[in-house]
Order: structure tokens, then C-alpha cells, then sequence
């Protein structure tokens, strides 16, 4: 038991570093994701072909293929196309598609949640659509998508363990890396699975809090 | 309250000609006439599905009619047109809309409820804004509520809060859509004074409900509607006590037989 200790004690701070990195991807495509999902769910909703067919087309090859492909089409395949990018840009680019295409569902079941009589008690006041849509509907979708995003997020930190497949030094790849200098995968995979637990649960819990708070104050 | 357009007592404000409107292939109204003046109070009764919220919907352009013409303070409105952002914002402006469910935005104060059009609409500062507003639920009895959300209010309070909103950017023409049917009949009584005093101020005042004393009472004339027309018009008392038409006869009676 002494021994397994030590062992992590010795390998922590290069785990730490690694799961540095994979907060980091994960901010990084949940910051341009979101924003992202906002905009494909009004784009599906636009009467502009060009919008709907643009949007569907993001959300389907998002959903559609699995975050490994896109991960590899960013890194590998981009490359071809004469864009070479980082481990580390590419494997933002992928994850905020990904995040895009899931969270455009989850805001536009938001969006839907609002009552048709808001919609209409905004445009009977002269507010413009935008107006509506920033001051009236966002806010009143969001506290229905706001507790989704967030389990989205944290399926998303997890999701990105699969960037170890194009280089990135996140928490996994450092976990393998040790692991076949020492030879004690089982040991530093263990470690690694308890460094997303101590992230995963508590915030998982507080999402589970925020989802009462949010239910409770709904109309 | 007056801007430059101020319309006198007694001229014509609304004008509504050969107003159609189709859902698909379900016409929800056939056809209808109607012309209000500056000041004066008309009801609207019938049957539910008799197209009567459709009607106040076409008035404001939140449905737009697929057939005829509404005229508004001089302003008109083809169906088929497309009008513009300024166009609508202006025609919006001069309807106050008020409805059966209140539809007040839960997320926002009641003072931000009645300022937020204020601001965004026809630009006044936040302070100006908060100040008509402040004016406003005084009007109405609920100064005392500016601080609270609108689930905090009662459906009474939160009648006549949408009541302010509607009147905020001082409006010509204000559409009721049976602003009491949500109400327990105590708390309709609250919102039916606020509408009273509208109504002795000179408001133009477009009603539907089902509140026979209050038509009666208040409305300067009774308009009924079935299947999409209207079959009977007249000053008050005489529609709800001599109604001409057998629809309407039997409308009355099903109704003072409740
Ligand atoms: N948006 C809509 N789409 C399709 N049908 C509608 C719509 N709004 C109203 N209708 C139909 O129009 C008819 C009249 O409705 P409405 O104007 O609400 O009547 P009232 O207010 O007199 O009860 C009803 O048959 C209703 O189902
Ligand atoms: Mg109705």
C-alpha cells in the first residue's frame, strides 16, 4: 500500500500537468462550443435556406461522427487540405464542433421550453426579435439548458481523454506514457480515473443542486 | 401622454375593412367591418372559436391578416404587405395589448417589466423609463410591488402590472383579450376598475369578455361575433337586451344562464 503511495506521489505532478491540459481543451471548446450551439440552433430555426441547411449540416457531422474521427480529421486530415494545426488547436476545433452540434439541441429544447405567450407579450410591446431574443428568450431558455450544458461539460472533460489519440499531453496520454516507462499501468490509470472522480462527482452534484435551485424558480 | 399625431375625441382610429384571416385552409375570420373612434369603448362577445382573439391579434399585426385592409390613426396596413421594422415598431407602439394569461416576463422586476420596452423601443434612459414606470403602477395601485418579481403578485396584481406595461408607450388603441377569464371573480373586479378608469380617462378601448355587466356597463357599444363575423353591433344596452339576431339570442342567453 506504502509502495502504491509512493508511486503516486512520485508521478502526481506530471498527472497534474496533464489534467492541466485537459481542463484547458476542455474550457477552450466549451467557450467556443456554446456560443457556437447557440448559433446552430437558431440557424436550424432560420427560414434562410442557406442558414438551416448550413447549421443542419455542422450539427450532423458533429453528432453524427464520433469525437475520435473529428479529432483526426482536424489534426491528420486538415493537414492534406494545407491547414496544419497544433495538437492542441486542433483538438479545440474538434471538441467545440462537438460541443456545437450537442449543445445546439440542448439550447433549441431551451428556446422551445419558452411559452409561446412571451413571444408574443415581446412583439406586442414593439421589442425587435433580437430584442426579444436577448432580453425575453435567451434568459428564460437558459435556466431550462443551463443544467444540460453543464453535464455536458463534464461528459466533455471526459471526452477529452481521447486527444492522448493525436499527441496532446493530456491526463491520459501522461497516464500511458508513465505507464509504459514503468510498467504499472494499472496502478497510474487508477490514479488518473481518480483525478477525473475528485472533478467529475462534486461537480456533478452541484449541477444536480443547480438543476433544484434553477426548477424551483421557474414562473 | 399627446404626441403631434394626437387624435380628438371622436374621429375615426381604427378602421378594419374586409379583414380576412385563414389558418391553412380554416377561415378564422370571414370578412369583418369595423370602425372605432378616439375614446370609445367597444366589447367584443361570442362563442369561443368565434375568432374574437384572432380579430384583436390582426389589429396589432401578431397575426397578419391574409385578406383586407386595417387602418390605424391614418396608417395603412394592405394584406400581403410587408412592412417594415420602423413601420411595426411604430404600429406597435401606438396598440397596448393586454392578455387572458398576462404573460408578464417572470425573469424580470415588475419595474423592468413596464421599462424595458420604454428603453429599447423609443429610447428613453433607464431613469426616465423607471420614472413612467413608477407613474404607472401607481395608476394602476402597485407601486408598492416595483421591486418584486411577478410571481411574487397575485393574478390580479399581475393583470393590471401587464395593464402598465401595455400603457407605457402611451398607446392610442388598447386590446384586451379577456383579461379576467384567469381571475377569480374578486380579483377580476380589481383589474375590471383599473379598465373602468382607462375607459373615463378616454381611452380607445377594444374588449373581449365575458363579462356581461362590464360590456354593459362601460363599453359605449357590444360587438357579436360567430363562425368569424360579426352578426350583431350596437350600443350596448340594446345588443345585450334586444339582440336581433337568433345566434346572438341564443349567445346572450347561454351565457346569463350561467
Ligand atoms: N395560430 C393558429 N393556427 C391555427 N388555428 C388557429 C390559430 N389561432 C387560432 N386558430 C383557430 O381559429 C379559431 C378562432 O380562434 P380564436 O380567435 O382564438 O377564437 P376566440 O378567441 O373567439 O375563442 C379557432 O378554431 C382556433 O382553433
Ligand atoms: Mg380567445
Amino acid at each position: 500500500m506504502t509502495e502504491l503511495f509512493g508511486f503516486w506521489w512520485e508521478w502526481l505532478p506530471t498527472l497534474l500537468s496533464g489534467l492541466q491540459l485537459s481542463l484547458a481543451v476542455t474550457a477552450v471548446a466549451l467557450l467556443f462550443g456554446i456560443p457556437l450551439g447557440l448559433i446552430l440552433a437558431l440557424g436550424v430555426q432560420s427560414k434562410r435556406a442557406v442558414w438551416h441547411v448550413l447549421s443542419l449540416f455542422i450539427i450532423e457531422t458533429g453528432r453524427g461522427a464520433p469525437a475520435l474521427i473529428l479529432l483526426q480529421f482536424t489534426y491528420f486530415g486538415l493537414p492534406s487540405a494545407g491547414i496544419a494545426l497544433s495538437s492542441f488547436v486542433s483538438a479545440s476545433l474538434a471538441l467545440a464542433w462537438c460541443t456545437g452540434a450537442y449543445t445546439s439541441e440542448i439550447i433549441r429544447a431551451g428556446l422551445d421550453a419558452v411559452p409561446h405567450g412571451q413571444k408574443e407579450a415581446a412583439a406586442a410591446i414593439g421589442l425587435t426579435d433580437w430584442d426579444a431574443l436577448y432580453f425575453v428568450i435567451l434568459p428564460l431558455a437558459l435556466r431550462v439548458s443551463v443544467p444540460p450544458l453543464f453535464g455536458f461539460a463534464i461528459l466533455m472533460l471526459q471526452a477529452s481523454s481521447l486527444c492522448f489519440a493525436i499527441a496532446l499531453p493530456e491526463l491520459v496520454s501522461q497516464a500511458y506514457v508513465i505507464g509504459s516507462n514503468t510498467f504499472q499501468y494499472m496502478q497510474i490509470l487508477l490514479l488518473a480515473g481518480l483525478l477525473y472522480a475528485v472533478i467529475c462527482i462534486p461537480a456533478t452534484i452541484a449541477v444536480a443542486a443547480l438543476e433544484a435551485r434553477l426548477g424551483r424558480h421557474t414562473d | 401622454m399627446s404626441d403631434s399625431t394626437a387624435i380628438r375625441r371622436g374621429e375615426p382610429l381604427l378602421r378594419l375593412a374586409a379583414v380576412h384571416k385563414r389558418f391553412g385552409t380554416h377561415e378564422v375570420l370571414s370578412g369583418i367591418d369595423l370602425r372605432v373612434s378616439a375614446g370609445e369603448v367597444v366589447a367584443i362577445i361570442g362563442p369561443s372559436g368565434s375568432g374574437k382573439s384572432t380579430l384583436l391579434r390582426c389589429i396589432n399585426q401578431l397575426e397578419p391578416p391574409t385578406e383586407g385592409r386595417v387602418l390605424l390613426g391614418g396608417v395603412a396596413v394592405e394584406a400581403g404587405q410587408e412592412l417594415s421594422r420602423a413601420e411595426l415598431t411604430q404600429l406597435r407602439r401606438s396598440v397596448g395589448m393586454v392578455f387572458q394569461s398576462f404573460n408578464l416576463f417572470p425573469h424580470l422586476t415588475v419595474l423592468r417589466n413596464v421599462s424595458l420596452a420604454q428603453e429599447r423601443v423609443i429610447g428613453r434612459s433607464r431613469k426616465e423609463a423607471d420614472a413612467v414606470s413608477m407613474q404607472l403602477l401607481s395608476r394602476v395601485g402597485l407601486a408598492d410591488k416595483a421591486q418584486q418579481y411577478p410571481g411574487r403578485c397575485s393574478g390580479g396584481q399581475q393583470q393590471r402590472i401587464a395593464i402598465a406595461r401595455a400603457l407605457a408607450l402611451d398607446p392610442k388603441l388598447m386590446l384586451f383579450d379577456e383579461p379576467t377569464s384567469a381571475l377569480d371573480p374578486e380579483l377580476g373586479l380589481e383589474v375590471l376598475a383599473v379598465m373602468r378608469e382607462l375607459a373615463e380617462n378616454g381611452m380607445t378601448m377594444i374588449v373581449v369578455t365575458h363579462e356581461m355587466h362590464f360590456a354593459e356597463s362601460v363599453s359605449d357599444r357590444v360587438i357579436v361575433m360567430a363562425d368569424g363575423r360579426i352578426i350583431e353591433e350596437g350600443p350596448s344596452a340594446e345588443v345585450m337586451r334586444n339582440p336581433k339576431t337568433e345566434r346572438a339570442k341564443r349567445f346572450l342567453q347561454a351565457v346569463n344562464d350561467r
